[in-house]
């Protein structure tokens, strides 16, 4: 069983990087290399196990049943892995290590370096396990790991204001949306007396309250803060720009997918299915309308593709333009999700998922190369603000290319991953409501303004902060070679990757026969 | 196999359509001359041009980056690329379902890398060139747009195998559906096209990046020799998709299946009747409008596609819908 491992791997290195940074001052970095290498290439193995077997892994702690003695109701904590989590568990743990290498170079100058590494460690655990989590409450426990993880993280350099300032914000609204999540989870937990998704599942579709209803709003109201949607992606447009570079990567690529996306589309999907409850509403037995649901994240996620993007265009600052730039794309994922509940059980309803799911892995790809960049300039050049950057392509002509790939990337062009995942969503959101479509097209344009405006920096006449401005060094730009290299043959292999992965990991996440939760029932009633 | 006779058909187009190309510059040149009361050119001096700049010493700025330099080669591959999804007499080598998109995003490719050549080059002159020919790219894809995606749309109602390929326009033409609002929408989206054309490669009223006179070249300000000539070139090839196109939407008709040949045969045919039919389409365009036509400023032109044009490819396209949709009987 290597499930455990995913966990384990980055808290055991994270809780003996105090001992072994006494050991020598390079060792605590090539521990953190070694062990979140060794996590990648363990979630690599679930992944392809997942990916091979096409079933969701079951796996209770401490025991190997997760019914209790006596009982016929699970009283262990679970976890269940699907496609869709062993995806995002890929995901994280790949531009984990990259960001880590990255940081070898990056952070050098600075000091505390222990802590750092620690943190990025229980940062990448927190995300990890939030996606491969089946309890609710232990879902809230990883939520804040990685929560509490990113703000000191955004705060670490904290003799700059706005590391402080940025941090401030986002710790103080951040645990206001936490307890939110804890507040409907509590209520969850008093209405129905489980905490395992999938059997909360079960009891919501016997008895849907009110209260579930309400629940669910608080659940949905926290999470999307946590992913920055629009009315409240304000700290991420602070916290963003102010961490470390390979922070920021981390943030924009993966946190807001971990702890945001992918927690409202598992809370949709495997808590208040929507097919159970279309199900439940044929027979007239009361059921929870998720339509409503649907057209809830379709507003904010219209609104966030829209904002984000256009806001991306009037930045002067690089880091704040990409920072706007995750929050428009993480409307196009959201728009997914969104018709994903909306057109649930047709073609248009899967393929949206898919794109939402190929878009969260392509934008976490493309948006640390992105920052990664960010971070070169700042480091060699010493400024993010575009009015003085101008002609760094003579000067920095690898990370320009790097650059130019992923600004290509995110704005979609064909040969490049991200044509094939904002295809799918456009084509399956024309297919539901051609309005939502035209949205989505009007948000990349303003995207390809933001960066086309970038673009012209790089290029152009040389300023004079730039003139002896060099490539950084080979770890720093060993990362963003690895992610050019994935951007360009994933680019290469679209449709092949949507209906080997993305395809299945939506079945398998929308669960048109409850498969998420027979994975446990078969449990229960020994079937 | 198909891989290799799709690779030898790319290169025997892409030769026939350069040397043809080259043959309208030369063809234009005189025609214009002579609209004016000159002699003109001979009609090869484009052959001798380009192999003049081809052994020219290249110069490069000192403010120049890489791109500089890479910007013509990725032009010209761009532009070669572009040929295998134009269609030419016959269907394009690679006509798929929605290659129309591709066919679009190589055209704005191409003057996207002009503009990047551009900005590399470090020179004010090409800035302003630049930010000129974003702006025109910005306003006349728009109307250009809408206009082939209509007919596309309405072509793919009859039942098409391939719907939104370039190719279905040798399936079935826009005119054979013969109603009068079709008839009168497909003339009014014809003069979109042709300006559209005017536009794309800039002559007339819209030869404002380039204006010779006011920005000394605009975006090739700073060009020279070998990479001036593959700029050149990709114009060029370019100038014959854009204006196939065209030809392609409005006159699809062939000569080979009157004559009855088939095979290679009738491909050579059409393929040469289909020039001819895009060296008239370019006269229209491109001699006659450049002869009595002045340049325009920018903010005219600009004026001039989003209340002009636009709203005529609207109303051209409204009238296609009307019909088909069946609103008035």
């Amino acid at each position: 069983m290597t499930l455990p491992f995913l966990v384990i791997l980055p808290l055991f290195g994270a809780f003996s990087m105090p001992i072994v940074s006494l050991l020598g001052k390079k060792l605590k970095e090539y521990w953190a290399v070694i062990i979140s290498g060794a996590t990648f290439a363990v979630a690599a193995k679930i992944f392809y196990t997942v990916w091979k077997t096409n079933e969701i892994i079951l796996y209770t702690l401490g025991s190997d049943n997760p019914i209790g003695r006596g009982v016929n109701f699970p009283i262990r904590i679970v976890w269940e892995v699907d496609l869709f989590g062993a995806l995002l568990a890929l995901t994280i743990t790949f531009v984990g290590f990259l960001a880590i290498i990255y940081s070898l170079g990056y952070m050098k100058h600075d000091t505390g370096l222990e802590k750092y590494y620690t943190l990025v460690l229980v940062l990448e655990l927190g995300m990890l396990g939030i996606v491969v989590t089946g309890d609710i409450f232990n879902f809230y426990v990883f939520l804040e790991i990685m929560s509490i993880a990113s703000y000191a993280l955004v705060a670490f350099r904290n003799d700059t204001w706005e590391g402080i300032e940025a941090g401030i914000k986002y710790m103080f609204v951040g645990s206001l949306a936490s307890s939110f999540i804890l507040l409907g989870i509590a209520l969850l937990y008093g209405q129905y007396g489980t905490l395992t998704m999938s059997y909360l599942a079960i009891k919501i579709a016997e008895n849907p309250t009110l209260v579930a209803k309400v629940a669910l709003a608080f659940l949905i109201g926290g999470l999307l803060f946590k992913s920055g949607a629009v009315p409240v992606h304000m700290w991420l447009a602070d916290a963003h720009p102010a961490a470390p570079s390979s922070i920021s990567a981390m943030l924009s690529g993966l946190v807001i997918k971990a702890g945001g996306v992918y927690a409202i589309a598992r809370i949709i999907f495997s808590i208040f299915n929507p097919g159970l409850h279309t199900y439940l509403r044929t027979f007239n037995a009361p059921a929870i309308n998720m339509d409503v649901i649907g057209w809830v994240i379709v507003f904010f996620a219209c609104l966030t593709l829209l904002v984000g993007n256009a806001m991306a265009v009037v930045q002067t600052d690089m880091k704040r333009l990409f920072a706007f730039s995750s929050v428009g794309q993480i409307g196009y994922i959201m728009l997914g999700i969104g018709i994903g509940v909306l057109a649930y059980g047709t073609r248009a309803g899967e393929l949206a998922l898919a794109g939402a799911i190929y878009h969260i892995v392509n934008h976490a790809l493309i948006k640390a190369l992105l920052f990664l960049v960010a971070g070169v300039v700042i480091h060699e050049v010493g400024t993010k603000n575009l009015n003085e950057l101008s002609g760094l392509a003579k000067r920095m002509p690898l990370t320009t290319f790097f650059f130019i790939i992923g600004a290509a990337a995110i704005i979609g062009l064909p040969p490049l991953n991200g044509f094939a995942s904002k295809w799918i969503i456009y084509e399956s959101s024309a297919m539901y409501n051609p309005i939502l479509a035209a949205i989505a097209v009007v948000g990349t344009v303003f995207s390809l303004a933001a960066y086309t405006k970038v673009l012209f920096t790089f290029l152009g006449k040389e300023s004079e902060r730039v003139r002896d401005a060099k490539e950084p060094e080979k770890s720093m730009l060993l990362p963003m070679l690895i992610l050019v290299v994935a951007i360009i043959v994933m680019g290469l292999l679209p449709w092949q990757i949507s209906d080997k992965i993305m395809i299945p990991a939506a079945k398998m996440l929308e669960q048109l026969n409850g498969e998420y939760i027979l994975a446990l029932l078969k449990f229960i009633g020994g079937a | 196999m198909t891989i290799v006779y799709l690779t030898l058909g790319l290169i025997a187009i892409y030769l026939y359509v350069s040397s043809a190309s080259l043959l309208w510059e030369g063809i234009d040149r005189k025609l214009v001359a002579r609209m004016q009361r000159r002699m003109g050119p001979p009609i090869l001096q484009p052959f001798y041009d380009f192999l003049k700049l081809v052994s020219k010493e290249s110069i490069i700025p000192r403010d120049a980056n890489k791109l500089f330099e890479i910007a013509p080669v990725l032009a010209l591959a761009s532009s070669i690329a572009l040929l295998a999804y134009t269609p030419l007499g016959f269907e394009p080598l690679l006509a798929t379902k929605g290659d129309v998109i591709v066919f679009i995003y190589l055209l704005g490719l191409i003057a996207f890398i002009r503009v990047i050549g551009a900005v590399s080059s470090g020179s004010p002159y090409a800035q302003i060139g630049a930010q000129r020919e974003i702006i025109m790219l910005a306003s006349r894809e728009v109307p250009m747009m809408l206009g082939l995606f209509a007919i596309l749309w309405r072509l793919s109602k009859l039942g098409v195998e391939k719907p939104f390929s370039l190719g279905t326009f040798y399936q079935y033409n826009i005119w054979e559906i013969g109603t009068p609002l079709t008839i009168v929408g497909t003339f009014v989206l014809l003069i979109v096209f042709l300006l559209w054309l005017a536009s794309e490669i800039e002559v007339g009223y819209f030869n404002i990046p380039e204006a010779e006179t006011e920005v000394a070249e605009g975006p090739m300000a700073e060009y020279s020799g070998r990479h001036l000539a593959l700029f050149k070139l990709s114009n060029a090839l370019k100038e014959f998709a854009s204006a196939s196109l065209v030809v392609a939407i409005f006159f699809p008709w062939g000569i080979s299946g009157y004559i009855g040949l088939t095979g290679i045969a009738a491909m050579v045919l059409d393929l040469v009747f289909h020039t001819l039919k895009v060296f008239a389409v370019l006269f229209v365009s491109m001699s006659v409008f450049r002869a009595i036509t002045g340049r325009l400023r920018i903010t005219q032109a600009v004026g001039m596609f989003w209340s002009r044009i636009l709203p005529m490819s609207l109303i051209g396209v409204l009238l296609l819908v009307i019909d088909v949709l069946g609103v008035i009987a």
